[in-house]
């Protein structure tokens, strides 16, 4: 077999563009599913029947749907159906958005739901509202709960950037595949790609087993 | 033991409206029936003791006190008004009563000093300086001043009930609430929270305490209610209960406990 990994090398300025716009999607869908699910997962636990119902009904949504068809569905389907039209790369983020705050909203309501009932008790026996309780006595416990599963959630979504690949947008899988197409070195390339989401999801995955020491409960 | 019992006749501030006025209250839970038509009047600065056995519907009731339940029938009167059940109503009722949880449910992730300052900060908008004074002289109060910085994991269960007492104090209250607050302790730190305890009562504070330390209740209540299936079986001053009970089911009750007077 004749190897050529020279075409790798020179295509690093576009890998490495691609690896940071991974990154970058990472990070820009953290930012957004995070909040997000936190307010979905206190839609869910509220008084309000419409609310909870709302939410529920968001994350049994796209929480069951392939990440794959949502983001198919955001690059065709919405246009049409909503009349919104974004670039590759929001729509791309879009789909992430709404498929991860599906799962944190999830990991959220999983969270608040193990800190003792008492404790709620014992923030409105002082005078709390339910809000305050939350916001100070409820929220903070549940966070350290729920730190280390978000932390697998992130690298699992890292990894799963590269399903946005398919409506072209220029992460490191696209890239990585379209140099592949281009310069028909399948083996190289598909090796490099595995090797640069390996060297950068390695760390991350280690970060998290840190995290999860860190964070266990203790009480 | 005398200091916080009127000897002869009079019930401790009966000659004042009571505090705490329980009538004819009603709680289910499905078909069960935990409270059945009670009628118990708190008076100001008496330390009242439910006693009974478990399930009785003691424990309920004192949470029907400050709207941790809500009532199926009957009303329960706090200084002469009808516990609201409006949410944002009942929070300010809340806040004249303090209460002490079995297991302590002190905040976790907050300091000892936090615990108890957090009341103050949150709910009466108190400046944070101000709120961590009080909550120092309510931690020298019940002895745990040098333990102010550690967390409820680095204290004994002892030693968490007397910050979550504190914790109940620094909101004010008219009234202290109580639910088994020694149950979940080694017997040895059983004593420093009876001590605090007493301390309070000595010092006058109206105080309602579902107990099973009759030792307690003998020797630190003016008033102690008898709960048998949600319904009161006997009240009235300990030399009553505990040395001439008029009820055979306080007998029974305090013969299975093994108290001989």
């Amino acid at each position: 077999m004749n190897l050529d990994w020279s075409v790798v090398w020179n295509h690093r300025d576009e890998l490495l563009h691609g690896a940071l716009l991974t990154v970058l999607l990472t990070v820009l869908t953290m930012l957004v599913a995070v909040p997000a699910g936190i307010v979905l997962a206190l839609m869910r636990l509220s008084n309000s029947k419409a609310l909870a119902a709302a939410s529920h009904w968001f994350v049994e949504f796209f929480r069951n749907l392939p990440l794959i068809l949502v983001v198919y569905w955001a690059f065709y389907v919405m246009p049409v159906l909503l009349h919104i039209e974004f670039s590759a790369f929001t729509t791309g983020l879009v789909a992430l958005c709404l498929n991860v705050s599906a799962y944190n909203a999830e990991t959220f309501r999983a969270g608040i739901n193990s800190i003792r009932k008492g404790q709620m008790e014992a923030a409105v026996a002082i005078g709390m509202s339910r809000w305050q309780a939350m916001k100070q006595i409820i929220v903070p416990q549940a966070w350290r709960r729920v730190l280390p599963v978000l932390a697998s959630t992130w690298v699992s979504l890292f990894k799963d950037t590269s399903l946005v690949s398919v409506i072209a947008v220029g992460e490191l899988a696209h890239v990585a595949l379209q140099i592949r197409s281009q310069s028909f070195r399948v083996l190289e390339m598909l090796t490099a790609m595995a090797v640069i989401y390996w060297l950068m999801g390695y760390p991350q995955a280690k970060l998290v087993d840190w995290i999860q020491k860190r964070f266990e409960v203790k009480e | 033991m005398t200091s916080a019992r009127t000897g002869n006749g009079a019930r401790k501030g009966s000659e004042s409206a009571p505090v705490v006025v329980y009538d004819k209250v009603r709680k289910l839970y499905g078909d069960f029936v935990a409270l059945d038509g009670i009628d118990v009047q708190v008076h100001k600065g008496e330390v009242m003791c439910l006693i009974g056995p478990s399930g009785s519907g003691k424990s309920t009731l004192l949470r029907c006190t400050n709207a941790l339940e809500t009532l199926d029938g009957g009303r329960v009167l706090i200084d002469g008004v009808a516990l609201p059940t409006d949410e944002r109503d009942a929070r300010k009722v809340r806040q004249k009563m303090g209460m002490v949880f079995q297991n302590f449910e002190l905040f976790p992730h907050k300091s000892a000093l936090d615990n108890v300052a957090i009341g103050p900060i949150t709910v009466l908008g108190m400046s944070e300086d101000k709120a961590r004074e009080r909550a120092m002289t309510l931690l020298e109060k019940v002895g745990l001043a040098a333990k102010a910085n550690n967390f409820p994991s680095g204290l004994s269960g002892g030693q968490q009930q007397r910050v979550a007492i504190a914790r109940a104090l620094a909101m004010e209250p008219e009234v202290m609430l109580f639910d088994e607050p020694t149950s979940a302790l080694d017997p040895e730190t059983i004593g420093e929270v009876l001590n605090v305890m007493k301390r309070l009562a000595d010092e006058g504070m109206t105080m309602v305490v579902v107990t099973h330390e009759m030792t307690f209740a003998r020797r630190v209540a003016n008033w102690v209610v008898v709960f048998d299936h949600g319904k009161v079986v006997e009240q009235g001053p300990p030399e009553q209960i505990f040395e001439a009970p008029h009820a055979e089911r306080t007998r029974d009750f305090l013969s299975h406990l093994g108290w001989n007077g």
